[in-house]
Protein backbone atom coordinates (compact mmCIF):
# COMPACT_ATOMS: atom_id res chain seq x y z
CA UNK A 1 0.00 0.00 0.00
CA UNK A 2 1.29 3.35 -0.92
CA UNK A 3 0.38 6.52 0.52
CA UNK A 4 0.23 9.61 -2.13
CA UNK A 5 1.60 13.05 -1.77
CA UNK A 6 -0.50 15.27 -0.05
CA UNK A 7 -0.55 19.20 0.12
CA UNK A 8 -2.32 21.72 2.08
CA UNK A 9 -2.06 25.43 1.65
CA UNK A 10 -1.36 27.42 5.36
CA UNK A 11 -3.30 30.60 5.15
CA UNK A 12 -5.29 30.61 8.17
CA UNK A 13 -6.14 28.95 11.37
CA UNK A 14 -8.12 26.86 9.48
CA UNK A 15 -5.93 25.47 7.28
CA UNK A 16 -3.86 24.28 10.61
CA UNK A 17 -6.92 22.01 11.23
CA UNK A 18 -7.01 20.62 7.68
CA UNK A 19 -3.75 19.73 7.70
CA UNK A 20 -3.46 18.34 11.14
CA UNK A 21 -6.96 15.84 9.65
CA UNK A 22 -4.54 15.18 6.35
CA UNK A 23 -1.47 14.06 8.76
CA UNK A 24 -3.85 12.20 11.03
CA UNK A 25 -5.54 9.96 7.84
CA UNK A 26 -2.39 9.29 6.58
CA UNK A 27 -0.82 8.04 10.09
CA UNK A 28 -3.73 6.00 10.40
CA UNK A 29 -2.96 4.46 6.92
CA UNK A 30 0.13 4.21 7.65
CA UNK A 31 -0.71 1.77 10.76
CA UNK A 32 0.69 4.64 13.28
CA UNK A 33 -0.92 4.11 16.89
CA UNK A 34 -3.26 6.69 17.22
CA UNK A 35 -1.24 8.05 20.16
CA UNK A 36 1.69 8.74 17.92
CA UNK A 37 -0.92 10.09 15.28
CA UNK A 38 -1.94 12.57 17.59
CA UNK A 39 1.90 12.96 18.26
CA UNK A 40 2.19 13.63 14.38
CA UNK A 41 -0.88 15.97 14.20
CA UNK A 42 0.82 18.36 17.08
CA UNK A 43 3.85 18.53 15.27
CA UNK A 44 2.02 19.44 12.19
CA UNK A 45 -0.17 22.14 13.96
CA UNK A 46 3.82 23.30 15.70
CA UNK A 47 5.00 23.61 11.92
CA UNK A 48 1.37 25.20 10.01
CA UNK A 49 1.42 28.00 13.55
CA UNK A 50 4.86 28.77 12.89
CA UNK A 51 4.10 29.68 9.12
CA UNK A 52 0.93 31.56 9.91
CA UNK A 53 2.87 33.90 12.62
CA UNK A 54 5.98 34.22 10.93
CA UNK A 55 5.59 33.81 6.84
CA UNK A 56 2.10 34.39 7.14
CA UNK A 57 1.27 31.48 3.70
CA UNK A 58 3.01 28.37 3.00
CA UNK A 59 2.49 24.84 2.35
CA UNK A 60 2.53 21.88 4.28
CA UNK A 61 3.29 18.81 2.10
CA UNK A 62 2.52 14.98 3.90
CA UNK A 63 4.00 11.88 2.20
CA UNK A 64 5.07 8.22 2.83
CA UNK A 65 8.34 7.60 3.20
CA UNK A 66 10.23 3.90 2.94
CA UNK A 67 13.26 2.86 4.39
CA UNK A 68 15.01 -0.62 3.84
CA UNK A 69 12.82 -2.49 6.32
CA UNK A 70 10.36 0.11 7.51
CA UNK A 71 8.13 3.20 6.50
CA UNK A 72 7.19 6.13 7.87
CA UNK A 73 5.48 9.67 6.97
CA UNK A 74 7.37 12.78 6.56
CA UNK A 75 6.02 16.24 7.10
CA UNK A 76 7.52 18.90 4.80
CA UNK A 77 6.57 22.67 5.64
CA UNK A 78 7.81 25.32 3.47
CA UNK A 79 7.22 29.31 3.28
CA UNK A 80 8.83 31.86 1.39
CA UNK A 81 8.73 34.27 4.69
CA UNK A 82 11.43 36.64 6.06
CA UNK A 83 13.25 33.29 6.79
CA UNK A 84 15.43 32.42 10.40
CA UNK A 85 18.45 34.22 10.73
CA UNK A 86 20.12 32.15 13.60
CA UNK A 87 18.87 28.39 12.75
CA UNK A 88 20.58 27.13 16.24
CA UNK A 89 18.61 30.43 18.09
CA UNK A 90 15.94 28.72 16.87
CA UNK A 91 16.28 25.49 17.89
CA UNK A 92 16.90 26.62 21.16
CA UNK A 93 14.24 26.27 24.13
CA UNK A 94 12.73 29.39 25.66
CA UNK A 95 13.83 31.22 21.98
CA UNK A 96 10.50 31.02 20.19
CA UNK A 97 7.89 33.54 20.38
CA UNK A 98 5.68 30.91 22.47
CA UNK A 99 8.53 31.20 25.50
CA UNK A 100 7.12 27.87 27.22
CA UNK A 101 9.76 24.97 27.52
CA UNK A 102 9.66 22.35 24.37
CA UNK A 103 6.97 23.93 22.42
CA UNK A 104 7.83 25.49 19.17
CA UNK A 105 10.77 24.09 16.48
CA UNK A 106 12.57 22.31 19.26
CA UNK A 107 9.50 20.52 20.62
CA UNK A 108 8.22 19.09 17.04
CA UNK A 109 12.21 18.04 16.95
CA UNK A 110 11.63 16.41 20.13
CA UNK A 111 8.33 14.57 18.75
CA UNK A 112 9.46 13.11 15.40
CA UNK A 113 12.45 10.87 14.51
CA UNK A 114 14.25 12.86 11.86
CA UNK A 115 14.11 17.10 11.62
CA UNK A 116 16.01 18.87 8.98
CA UNK A 117 15.62 22.44 8.68
CA UNK A 118 17.10 24.71 5.71
CA UNK A 119 16.47 28.91 5.43
CA UNK A 120 17.98 31.58 3.84
CA UNK A 121 17.14 34.95 4.76
CA UNK A 122 14.61 37.03 2.76
CA UNK A 123 13.98 33.36 0.85
CA UNK A 124 12.00 31.07 3.38
CA UNK A 125 12.43 27.96 5.20
CA UNK A 126 11.86 24.40 4.79
CA UNK A 127 11.48 22.02 7.96
CA UNK A 128 11.32 18.35 6.76
CA UNK A 129 10.65 16.22 9.62
CA UNK A 130 10.23 12.05 9.40
CA UNK A 131 8.87 9.58 11.84
CA UNK A 132 9.11 5.99 11.44
CA UNK A 133 6.54 3.42 12.54
CA UNK A 134 7.96 1.59 15.13
CA UNK B 1 -27.74 21.98 31.11
CA UNK B 2 -26.72 24.69 28.99
CA UNK B 3 -27.12 23.88 25.59
CA UNK B 4 -23.90 23.46 23.69
CA UNK B 5 -22.24 26.70 22.20
CA UNK B 6 -21.16 26.06 18.14
CA UNK B 7 -19.64 29.44 17.98
CA UNK B 8 -15.75 29.53 18.21
CA UNK B 9 -14.68 30.26 21.92
CA UNK B 10 -13.63 33.70 22.45
CA UNK B 11 -9.83 33.57 22.71
CA UNK B 12 -10.02 35.26 26.57
CA UNK B 13 -12.69 33.02 27.86
CA UNK B 14 -12.88 31.13 30.87
CA UNK B 15 -10.36 27.75 30.51
CA UNK B 16 -12.78 25.66 31.98
CA UNK B 17 -16.04 26.91 30.32
CA UNK B 18 -14.12 26.52 26.63
CA UNK B 19 -12.80 23.10 27.78
CA UNK B 20 -16.02 21.83 28.44
CA UNK B 21 -17.87 23.84 25.48
CA UNK B 22 -14.75 22.15 22.70
CA UNK B 23 -15.56 18.63 24.29
CA UNK B 24 -18.75 19.10 23.77
CA UNK B 25 -18.55 20.07 20.38
CA UNK B 26 -15.93 16.68 19.99
CA UNK B 27 -18.39 14.61 21.35
CA UNK B 28 -21.14 16.02 18.62
CA UNK B 29 -19.22 15.10 15.88
CA UNK B 30 -17.01 18.49 15.29
CA UNK B 31 -13.51 15.91 14.48
CA UNK B 32 -10.43 17.60 13.58
CA UNK B 33 -11.61 21.05 13.97
CA UNK B 34 -12.55 20.56 17.80
CA UNK B 35 -9.21 18.37 18.24
CA UNK B 36 -7.32 20.72 17.14
CA UNK B 37 -9.44 23.35 19.60
CA UNK B 38 -7.95 20.88 22.30
CA UNK B 39 -4.33 20.93 21.03
CA UNK B 40 -4.75 24.70 21.41
CA UNK B 41 -6.29 24.79 24.74
CA UNK B 42 -3.24 22.28 26.16
CA UNK B 43 -0.92 24.62 24.41
CA UNK B 44 -2.61 27.98 26.39
CA UNK B 45 -2.69 25.64 29.77
CA UNK B 46 0.79 24.99 29.53
CA UNK B 47 1.32 28.56 29.17
CA UNK B 48 -1.04 29.63 32.03
CA UNK B 49 0.92 27.11 33.92
CA UNK B 50 -1.58 24.67 34.64
CA UNK B 51 -1.13 21.32 36.46
CA UNK B 52 -1.90 18.23 34.64
CA UNK B 53 -4.01 17.17 38.05
CA UNK B 54 -6.18 19.96 37.06
CA UNK B 55 -6.79 18.86 33.64
CA UNK B 56 -7.06 15.45 34.27
CA UNK B 57 -9.78 16.50 37.03
CA UNK B 58 -11.30 19.22 34.65
CA UNK B 59 -11.70 16.60 31.75
CA UNK B 60 -12.98 14.11 34.36
CA UNK B 61 -15.81 16.34 35.58
CA UNK B 62 -16.86 17.14 31.88
CA UNK B 63 -17.07 13.37 30.77
CA UNK B 64 -18.62 12.45 33.32
CA UNK B 65 -21.60 15.42 33.58
CA UNK B 66 -21.95 14.32 29.63
CA UNK B 67 -22.16 10.52 30.47
CA UNK B 68 -25.00 11.44 33.45
CA UNK B 69 -26.76 12.72 30.86
CA UNK B 70 -26.25 10.07 28.22
CA UNK B 71 -29.86 8.45 26.79
CA UNK B 72 -28.27 4.90 25.88
CA UNK B 73 -25.42 2.60 27.06
CA UNK B 74 -24.09 2.83 22.97
CA UNK B 75 -23.95 6.69 23.54
CA UNK B 76 -21.76 6.26 27.01
CA UNK B 77 -19.40 4.33 25.30
CA UNK B 78 -18.92 6.44 22.63
CA UNK B 79 -18.67 9.58 25.09
CA UNK B 80 -16.11 7.95 26.63
CA UNK B 81 -13.78 6.84 23.92
CA UNK B 82 -14.36 10.74 22.81
CA UNK B 83 -13.58 11.86 25.77
CA UNK B 84 -9.70 9.88 25.87
CA UNK B 85 -9.30 10.72 22.09
CA UNK B 86 -9.58 14.47 23.23
CA UNK B 87 -7.49 14.42 26.50
CA UNK B 88 -4.88 12.85 24.61
CA UNK B 89 -4.84 15.88 22.26
CA UNK B 90 -4.83 18.42 24.93
CA UNK B 91 -2.19 17.02 26.66
CA UNK B 92 0.65 16.67 23.29
CA UNK B 93 1.77 20.33 24.24
CA UNK B 94 2.84 18.87 27.81
CA UNK B 95 4.33 15.71 26.01
CA UNK B 96 6.67 17.96 24.21
CA UNK B 97 7.28 19.87 27.72
CA UNK B 98 7.82 16.87 29.06
CA UNK B 99 10.31 15.79 26.48
CA UNK B 100 12.11 19.16 26.30
CA UNK B 101 12.56 18.84 30.64
CA UNK B 102 14.09 15.34 30.24
CA UNK B 103 16.26 17.01 27.69
CA UNK B 104 17.00 19.65 30.03
CA UNK B 105 17.87 17.39 33.13
CA UNK B 106 20.02 15.58 31.28
CA UNK B 107 21.81 18.30 30.22
CA UNK B 108 22.01 19.53 33.96
CA UNK B 109 23.30 16.49 34.84
CA UNK B 110 25.92 15.92 32.16
CA UNK B 111 27.25 19.75 32.75
CA UNK B 112 27.71 18.89 36.84
CA UNK B 113 29.95 16.11 35.36
CA UNK B 114 31.83 18.32 33.23
CA UNK B 115 32.13 20.38 36.29
CA UNK B 116 33.50 17.99 38.51
CA UNK B 117 35.57 16.81 36.18
CA UNK B 118 37.29 20.69 36.13
CA UNK B 119 37.13 20.17 39.98
CA UNK B 120 39.15 16.75 39.88
CA UNK B 121 41.77 18.64 37.05
CA UNK B 122 42.03 22.11 39.90
CA UNK B 123 42.90 20.35 42.48
CA UNK B 124 45.27 17.96 40.65
CA UNK B 125 46.74 21.13 39.61
CA UNK B 126 47.31 22.61 42.74
CA UNK B 127 48.31 19.50 44.73
CA UNK B 128 50.64 17.50 42.36
CA UNK B 129 52.02 20.89 40.19
CA UNK B 130 52.14 23.32 43.16
CA UNK B 131 53.78 21.27 45.43
CA UNK B 132 56.18 20.08 43.17
CA UNK B 133 57.29 24.07 42.21
CA UNK B 134 57.57 24.45 46.53
CA UNK B 135 59.98 21.61 46.27
CA UNK B 136 62.12 23.30 44.04
CA UNK B 137 62.35 26.45 46.16
CA UNK B 138 62.94 24.22 49.03
CA UNK B 139 65.91 22.76 47.41
CA UNK B 140 66.92 26.22 45.79
CA UNK B 141 66.63 27.74 49.49
CA UNK B 142 68.96 25.18 51.04
CA UNK B 143 71.31 25.40 48.50
CA UNK B 144 71.49 29.31 48.59
CA UNK B 145 71.77 29.14 53.13
CA UNK B 146 74.72 27.35 52.28
CA UNK B 147 77.09 30.13 51.19
CA UNK B 148 74.98 32.53 53.64
CA UNK B 149 76.47 33.79 57.21
CA UNK B 150 74.71 32.51 60.13
CA UNK B 151 72.02 34.98 60.58
CA UNK B 152 70.57 35.06 57.05
CA UNK B 153 70.40 31.47 57.71
CA UNK B 154 68.09 31.69 60.08
CA UNK B 155 65.99 34.03 57.99
CA UNK B 156 66.05 31.35 55.37
CA UNK B 157 64.73 28.74 58.05
CA UNK B 158 61.83 30.54 59.00
CA UNK B 159 60.92 31.24 54.72
CA UNK B 160 61.56 27.57 54.36
CA UNK B 161 59.48 26.98 57.97
CA UNK B 162 56.61 29.21 56.42
CA UNK B 163 56.83 27.11 53.02
CA UNK B 164 56.24 24.01 54.77
CA UNK B 165 52.57 26.00 55.96
CA UNK B 166 51.88 27.06 52.38
CA UNK B 167 52.47 23.12 51.20
CA UNK B 168 50.26 22.02 54.23
CA UNK B 169 47.22 24.33 53.38
CA UNK B 170 47.75 23.55 49.48
CA UNK B 171 47.61 19.68 50.37
CA UNK B 172 44.53 20.46 52.65
CA UNK B 173 42.59 22.73 49.64
CA UNK B 174 43.23 20.06 46.88
CA UNK B 175 41.96 17.48 49.67
CA UNK B 176 38.91 19.31 49.84
CA UNK B 177 38.21 20.64 46.62
CA UNK B 178 38.29 16.56 45.37
CA UNK B 179 38.79 14.83 48.13
CA UNK B 180 40.06 11.05 46.92
CA UNK B 181 38.75 9.92 50.37
CA UNK B 182 34.69 10.93 48.86
CA UNK B 183 36.51 8.15 45.93
CA UNK B 184 37.98 5.83 48.27
CA UNK B 185 35.97 5.61 51.52
CA UNK B 186 32.46 7.21 50.30
CA UNK B 187 30.91 10.10 51.89
CA UNK B 188 30.89 9.89 55.54
CA UNK B 189 34.88 9.78 55.81
CA UNK B 190 35.08 12.47 53.67
CA UNK B 191 32.38 14.51 55.45
CA UNK B 192 34.64 14.16 58.64
CA UNK B 193 37.06 14.89 56.83
CA UNK B 194 36.00 18.02 55.48
CA UNK B 195 34.38 19.16 58.74
CA UNK B 196 37.91 18.73 60.59
CA UNK B 197 39.26 21.43 58.27
CA UNK B 198 36.78 23.50 58.85
CA UNK B 199 36.14 23.32 61.86
CA UNK B 200 40.12 23.84 62.53
CA UNK B 201 40.05 26.55 60.68
CA UNK B 202 37.27 28.74 61.54
CA UNK B 203 37.60 27.90 65.54
CA UNK B 204 33.89 25.95 65.36
CA UNK B 205 32.62 23.18 66.80
CA UNK B 206 31.24 20.92 64.34
CA UNK B 207 29.16 17.28 65.51
CA UNK B 208 28.32 14.77 62.72
CA UNK B 209 25.74 12.18 63.14
CA UNK B 210 25.31 9.63 60.44
CA UNK B 211 22.99 6.78 61.22
CA UNK B 212 24.52 4.79 58.18
CA UNK B 213 27.60 3.42 56.89
CA UNK B 214 28.78 2.42 53.65
CA UNK B 215 28.93 3.57 49.99
CA UNK B 216 26.14 5.57 48.17
CA UNK B 217 25.62 5.90 44.53
CA UNK B 218 28.60 8.24 43.16
CA UNK B 219 26.02 10.94 42.11
CA UNK B 220 24.82 11.07 45.62
CA UNK B 221 27.76 10.77 47.34
CA UNK B 222 29.18 13.83 45.13
CA UNK B 223 25.85 16.35 45.29
CA UNK B 224 25.62 15.98 48.78
CA UNK B 225 29.43 16.17 49.52
CA UNK B 226 29.40 19.58 47.58
CA UNK B 227 25.79 20.93 49.10
CA UNK B 228 27.47 20.13 52.69
CA UNK B 229 30.80 22.23 51.70
CA UNK B 230 28.77 25.06 50.43
CA UNK B 231 26.66 24.95 53.67
CA UNK B 232 29.22 24.99 55.87
CA UNK B 233 31.18 27.78 53.85
CA UNK B 234 27.86 29.93 54.17
CA UNK B 235 27.92 29.00 57.92
CA UNK B 236 30.88 30.16 58.21
CA UNK B 237 31.24 33.22 56.20
CA UNK B 238 27.58 35.05 57.11
CA UNK B 239 25.89 33.25 59.84
CA UNK B 240 28.38 33.98 62.73
CA UNK B 241 27.69 30.60 63.86
CA UNK B 242 28.89 29.16 67.26
CA UNK B 243 27.92 25.74 66.29
CA UNK B 244 27.34 23.32 63.81
CA UNK B 245 25.80 19.94 63.21
CA UNK B 246 25.40 18.15 60.46
CA UNK B 247 23.12 14.61 60.50
CA UNK B 248 22.67 12.16 57.79
CA UNK B 249 20.03 8.95 57.56
CA UNK B 250 18.32 6.90 55.50
CA UNK B 251 14.54 7.19 54.87
CA UNK B 252 12.36 4.80 53.32
CA UNK B 253 13.69 5.03 49.63
CA UNK B 254 16.05 8.46 50.40
CA UNK B 255 18.76 9.86 51.91
CA UNK B 256 17.90 12.58 54.00
CA UNK B 257 21.03 14.92 55.42
CA UNK B 258 20.41 18.24 57.49
CA UNK B 259 23.13 21.31 58.02
CA UNK B 260 21.92 23.36 60.96
CA UNK B 261 23.99 26.49 62.89
CA UNK B 262 23.11 28.98 65.77
CA UNK B 263 24.09 31.61 63.96
CA UNK B 264 22.26 35.18 63.22
CA UNK B 265 19.59 33.59 60.49
CA UNK B 266 18.00 35.45 57.68
CA UNK B 267 14.68 35.74 55.88
CA UNK B 268 14.55 33.16 53.34
CA UNK B 269 12.10 34.91 51.32
CA UNK B 270 13.73 38.16 51.06
CA UNK B 271 17.11 35.91 49.75
CA UNK B 272 14.86 34.48 47.32
CA UNK B 273 13.68 37.67 45.20
CA UNK B 274 17.50 39.79 45.87
CA UNK B 275 19.74 38.58 43.21
CA UNK B 276 22.34 38.32 46.36
CA UNK B 277 25.95 36.65 45.91
CA UNK B 278 24.47 34.49 49.26
CA UNK B 279 21.32 33.78 46.96
CA UNK B 280 23.25 32.78 43.80
CA UNK B 281 25.41 29.71 46.19
CA UNK B 282 21.58 28.56 47.16
CA UNK B 283 20.33 28.45 43.66
CA UNK B 284 23.10 26.35 42.54
CA UNK B 285 22.54 24.22 45.56
CA UNK B 286 19.02 23.95 44.53
CA UNK B 287 20.36 23.14 40.67
CA UNK B 288 22.49 20.38 41.52
CA UNK B 289 20.07 18.61 44.00
CA UNK B 290 17.24 18.54 41.22
CA UNK B 291 19.15 17.20 38.58
CA UNK B 292 19.24 14.11 41.04
CA UNK B 293 15.83 14.43 41.63
CA UNK B 294 15.88 15.82 45.30
CA UNK B 295 14.59 18.30 46.98
CA UNK B 296 16.26 20.73 49.54
CA UNK B 297 14.24 23.14 51.99
CA UNK B 298 15.96 25.56 53.60
CA UNK B 299 14.45 27.51 57.34
CA UNK B 300 16.08 30.04 59.04
CA UNK B 301 14.76 33.38 60.76
CA UNK B 302 16.62 36.33 62.03
CA UNK B 303 18.64 35.39 65.28
CA UNK B 304 17.35 32.06 65.25
CA UNK B 305 20.05 30.20 63.10
CA UNK B 306 19.81 28.12 59.70
CA UNK B 307 18.74 24.55 59.13
CA UNK B 308 19.34 23.21 55.50
CA UNK B 309 17.52 20.51 54.57
CA UNK B 310 18.36 17.80 51.94
CA UNK B 311 16.29 15.04 50.86
CA UNK B 312 17.92 12.56 47.73
CA UNK B 313 15.84 9.82 46.40
CA UNK B 314 18.13 6.74 46.42
CA UNK B 315 16.10 4.78 43.86
CA UNK B 316 17.17 5.82 39.97
CA UNK B 317 19.98 6.83 41.00
CA UNK B 318 21.64 3.52 41.91
CA UNK B 319 22.55 2.94 38.09
CA UNK B 320 25.57 5.53 38.72
CA UNK B 321 28.50 3.46 39.56
CA UNK B 322 31.07 4.57 41.48
CA UNK B 323 33.66 7.17 39.90
CA UNK B 324 37.47 5.51 39.73
CA UNK B 325 40.12 8.24 40.75
CA UNK B 326 41.50 9.52 37.40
Amino acid sequence: MSVGEIRVAINSDQDIVSARQKGRVVANELGFSSGDATLIATAISELARNIVSYARKGQITIRQVNGLNRRGIAVIADDEGPGIADIRQALRDGFSTSGSLGLGLPGVRRLMDEFEITSQLGKGTTVMVKKWRP
Amino acid sequence: MKSAVRSKPKPHANFEDEYRSSFDEYAGGGGELALGRAYELGRRALNEHKSLVEIASLHHETVLAMVRDAKSEKRTEELIQAGSEFLAECLSPYEMAHRGFQDAVKALRQLNETLEEEIKRIAYAVHDEAGQLLVAVHLALSEMALDLPQPQQGQVTRIRELLNEVEKHLRRYSHELRPTILDDLGWVPAIRFLADGVSKRANIPIRIEASFSGRLPGAIETTLYRIVQEALTNAVKHAEAKNLWIRAWKENLALCCSVRDDGVGFDPNQLQTSPHRKGLGLIAMQERVSAIGGTLRIESRPGNGTELSIRLPLEGNHANSHRTRG
